[in-house]
């Protein structure tokens, strides 16, 4: 065996010898029996896979120069030795290797979920230590008793708020919001909704003032106001709707979904977020579908699928429907309600109505937050009703319908003078709504009583539609017909509002308003004029002041014995 | 012994505007409470690390003094923690003013 030949004296082994072998030891450590390319220089003519016993187990490829094998050879048993001494010395330790494969037996699933910790406490942890506890509450009983009895006589904080949010002092109008062609065919915006992600509002035109408006065409406009560059007056998503939209509704979860209900009284949802074909269902123009138009619109949880959702839709033939997005984009009836003279609650003497008028109709529907199967419907004979999505009895109508219809009326209020144009449940309180009619007033009630707890004059003109505020309790707005939005702190006052918003410059009326569920401050409102305008309202309306929910309660609790 | 604790605890929920009473080891894990789970183990585990930073505070600005209580007030009520070495009684009352 010959190792690297070396012209020249032999070269102690120390150096050049030891790194090539070392070289060579760790490059074809690679794996038994396979040989490691040589880095250095290599001189070789031929390889010859060593046959000699390799040291230590390690086989190597060495190379063999033929021009110096035969003086190499010859003077073997001078080097060989010496080089055997330094193989031995400098080779690098074995590398035991050993191939192993490894496969799981036997397996076994299981579900993992984290679950709420166990309850503790009034509930007693096992291990604690009793006496230790007991001690602990003796040494700090007196002290905490003492504090929480000069907390409660102090008035060292009375008055005192903190600011941690820039304060805005006034109500801006952060946009002016129109679709051109809808403004030149003279056409209101009827409704706007903000939708899930509160980024995108959207409105719907149509006309509200008198007159047979089913064969005006019209439009669904919605704007991204989170979108860099918006243009006012050319909207995201335009939906051409061969009907006027008397309402319109976002769906709760999914950003794009739209619901909107007609004059012709159809109900059609869309999906704005595909301009070319938005249309997902319609009901049609079936035996169930409402012969009047639509005012409302809702969407509702399924009751057993809490992540669907139903369309709710009322109108003035007297029906609420709820509807289900089936095949083939058709809504299905899956329940319905009407609602008859006959069968309303006679806790509260109304008016009788006209002669053959059977039916009456709905104009507004809100939902209590509190309990999902009560609603509230504002009519037209202006007396809101309490009703339940439960009502088991049949209603006496002779309309011709999929579904048997129910009659829903669990209790009348007081009416307005006129027609309920808008209904709104506190979102912080479980008995108290607004609603607001063409009498101009805005009545308070709770769901306890049928008297109103308060009745306040806005407008000598009619009221459109009012909302409570979602982050203030006591805040409600309210738009009229004067072309005002109005804002109301019961706090302040209750007698007339905080702060009155121009909206139209020629007093034409503001017919929608909503706020915005996820970027509280702004308040979105649609007029006559075809107009959208968001308002950003100032920092008071926004923050919740101290003691609100319990004012707010205490006003509930004003109900008359 | 049990009873001595439910007493002493019921005499302080009971006193006017507390809303909630409950009890921590030193490791922030809530042994008795009033409130529902999730608002015990929430409190518990903020509160724990609050009153451990507010002791360290306390002590750092003078290593002779320490924490003997601790009381933050909010828009809508105060939180009041009586720390000790081996328990935290917090409780939650809401002033009426």
């Amino acid at each position: 065996m010959a190792t690297r030949a070396q012209p020249g004296p032999f070269r102690p082994a120390g150096s050049a010898g030891a790194e090539a072998l070392a070289t060579g030891g760790a490059a074809s450590a690679g794996g038994p029996g396979r040989p490691g390319p040589l880095q250095d220089e290599t001189l070789g003519v031929a390889s010859v896979p060593s046959q000699w016993r390799g040291v230590q187990g390690i086989r190597r490829e060495t190379m063999v120069d033929t021009g110096m094998s035969w003086r190499l050879l010859k003077n073997m048993d001078v080097w060989l030795p010496a080089v055997l001494a330094t193989l031995k010395s400098c080779q690098t330790a074995s590398i035991a290797t050993a191939e192993a494969s490894v496969q799981t037996r036997k397996h076994a699933d299981a579900e993992v979920q984290t679950e709420v910790p166990a309850p503790v406490g009034a509930r007693t942890v096992a291990q604690h230590d009793s006496p230790r506890l007991a001690a602990f509450l003796r040494r700090v009983e007196a002290m905490v008793i003492r504090e929480l009895n000069k907390n409660w006589q102090s008035h060292a904080f009375d008055g005192f708020e903190v600011n941690w949010t820039e304060q805005q002092p006034t109500v801006t109008c952060l946009h002016t919001l129109g679709y051109p062609p809808a403004q030149g065919q003279g056409l209101h915006v009827t409704s706007v909704s903000w939708n899930t992600t509160g980024s995108v509002v959207a409105c719907a035109y149509g006309r509200l003032d008198d007159g047979d408006w089913s064969t005006l065409k019209s439009f669904v406009c919605a704007w991204n106001l989170d979108r860099r560059g918006l243009n006012p007056q050319q909207p995201s998503a335009v939906v051409e709707v061969p009907s006027a939209v008397m309402c319109l509704a976002f769906h709760p979860t999914q950003p794009s979904h739209v619901a909107g209900g007609l004059y012709s009284g159809e109900v059609l949802v869309w999906d704005v977020s595909h301009p070319e074909d938005p249309l997902l269902w319609r009901t049609g123009l079936t035996d169930d579908t409402h012969t009047d138009p639509v005012y409302q619109v809702l969407w509702l949880p399924e009751p057993r699928h809490s992540h669907r959702f139903q369309v709710l839709s009322v109108a003035t033939d007297g029906k609420v429907l709820l509807w289900q997005g089936g095949g083939a984009g058709q809504l299905q009836l899956t329940e319905g309600f009407a609602l008859v003279v006959q069968q309303l609650p006679r806790n509260t003497k109304l008016k009788k109505p006209p002669r053959g008028e059977t039916e009456v109709g709905a104009t507004a529907v809100a939902f209590s937050g509190f309990d999902p199967s009560l609603f509230v419907l504002g009519t037209e004979g202006g007396f809101p009703l309490k009703c339940s999505l439960a009502a088991e009895e049949a209603a006496l109508t002779r309309m011709p319908s999929s579904v048997p219809l129910r009659a829903p009326a669990r209790f009348t209020f007081s009416p307005h003078g006129g027609p309920i144009y808008s209904v709104s449940c506190s979102p912080f309180h479980r008995n108290l709504f607004l609603s607001a009619g063409t009498d101009g007033h805005i009545h308070l009630y709770s769901m306890l009583q049928a008297q109103p707890l308060a009745s306040l004059q806005l407008s000598h003109k009619y009221l459109f539609a009012v909302r409570w505020s979602p982050v203030r309790p006591l805040v409600f707005a309210a738009a009229s017909g004067e072309g005002d939005v109005q804002l109301f702190d019961l706090r302040k006052s209750s007698q007339k509002p905080t702060v009155s918003i121009k909206q139209t410059q020629d007093d034409s009326p503001v017919y929608c308003l909503e706020f915005n569920r996820q970027q509280t401050q702004l308040l979105a409102a649609g007029d006559a004029k075809g107009t959208v305008k968001v308002w950003q309202l100032s920092t008071e309306f926004t923050e919740q002041g101290p003691r609100e929910a319990e004012d707010l309660e205490q006003l509930a609790a004003e109900v008359a014995t | 012994m049990q009873a001595e604790v439910e007493e002493t605890l019921k005499r302080i929920q009971s006193h006017k505007g507390v809303m909630g009473t409950m009890v921590v080891n030193a490791e922030g894990i809530p042994i008795r409470t009033t409130l529902d789970n999730s608002t015990t183990v929430q409190y518990a585990g903020l509160l724990h690390q609050l009153t451990m930073k507010a002791k360290s505070t306390v002590r750092d600005i003078d290593p002779q003094n320490d924490l003997t209580f601790l009381r933050i007030r909010s828009k809508k009520h105060e939180i009041m923690v009586a720390p000790d070495k081996e328990y935290l009684l917090i409780v939650i009352q809401n002033p009426c003013e």
